[in-house]
């Protein structure tokens, strides 16, 4: 019954209906209005040279790019900060470490290879060694 | 004024004055403002109950519409997208004006009758007008624009973005609430 109730309008809202407007206020209306258009509508007619469409983008665009610099200025120090410093070895302290004499690391290094170990290894493989250094004093030792 | 294309119809006689109005077309721009004025200054004093106040706003909103008008997709409809425009901008000038304590003697309170107006009908209007009001912004906006208005519910649900169906149960919301706000007010029914 409530919802029936409901589903009607009020009847006494009709009170806050707009009173109806004289043929010579809704004229006088409508010209104020375009009146007040003309400026926006005379920007509409001029033709739009593609300076001022460069101009327009020139102000988003280096917006855009600062903004483009600074994230990736931020990224690049938060990962050197975050980056784990590797110091280069000497190679008589990785053959000293290794076992076998082999020295593997180099191969699967992270970092380039020091300029003694690059040396030997060419050298070794030119002995038909593949490529793979032995620690002579540990070779001769375990003889 | 732009007159309608022959054998066109009023969809497409309206996209093509927008069109036109886009390029800074005033008599198309004046035909889009024809069309609409009338239904736009009853929907603005729906909210505002003020003569002079109805008729800035709709200018507002018009000027607005021209300065947005590239945002209103090619081939979409301008009326709901121009009422939407306008009944978020009577929202905003009544909280201005609420801000501003201005408080503005209705129209039909100001003049508009005779001086021997029916005092209990003013008082009605009043009360009205106050609960209308107080109406959450969504549910007084479908009372003014279906029960003052006379907009159907899919051209509101169109106008305020959202399902018919909340359209409705809207305005049988708003009702209830304005009933039960004007009790002792209303003439029995």
């Amino acid at each position: 019954m409530a919802e029936l109730h409901d589903d009607r309008p009020i009847a006494e809202i009709e009170a806050l209906r707009a009173p109806a407007r004289t043929d010579a206020a809704r004229r006088q209306a409508c010209e104020r209005i375009l009146g007040a258009a003309e400026p926006l509508l005379a920007m509409r007619r001029q033709p739009v040279s593609s300076w001022d469409v460069l101009a327009a983008w020139a102000r988003p665009g280096l917006i855009a790019a600062s903004v483009a610099l600074i994230v990736a200025a931020g990224a690049l120090l938060s990962g050197r900060v975050g980056e784990e410093r590797l110091e280069p070895v000497a190679l008589g302290e990785v053959l000293a470490s290794s076992e076998g004499g082999e020295i593997p690391a180099l191969l699967v290094a992270i970092n380039e290879p020091d300029a003694e170990a690059v040396a030997a290894a060419a050298l070794m493989a030119g002995d038909g060694n593949n490529g793979s250094l032995q620690d002579n004093a540990n070779s001769g030792r375990g003889q | 004024m732009v007159p309608a294309r022959a054998g066109g119809n009023p969809a497409q006689d309206e996209h093509f004055l927008v069109e036109r109005a886009r390029q800074g077309d005033r008599d198309a721009f004046g035909s889009l403002v024809d069309r609409y004025s009338d239904q736009a200054f009853a929907v603005a004093y729906g909210f505002l109950q003020h003569v002079q106040d109805a008729e800035d706003l709709v200018q507002d909103a018009f000027i607005r519409a021209l300065e947005r008008l590239d945002s209103l997709g090619r081939g979409s409809a301008f009326g709901p997208w121009f009422y939407r425009l306008l009944v978020n901008a009577a929202l905003n000038r009544r909280k201005y004006l609420a801000r501003r304590q201005m408080q503005h003697v209705p129209a039909a309170l100001a003049g508009r009758e005779s001086p021997v107006v029916d005092s209990e009908r003013a008082e009605l209007r009043r009360h009205l007008a106050g609960a209308l009001k107080s109406l959450p912004g969504d549910l007084e906006t479908v009372v003014i624009l279906h029960d003052l208005e006379g907009f159907k519910h899919p051209e509101i649900a169109k106008i305020l973005g959202i399902p018919e169906g909340t359209c409705r149960s809207h305005l049988s919301k708003a009702r209830r609430q304005l009933r039960d706000q004007l009790g002792e007010y209303r003439r029995p029914n």
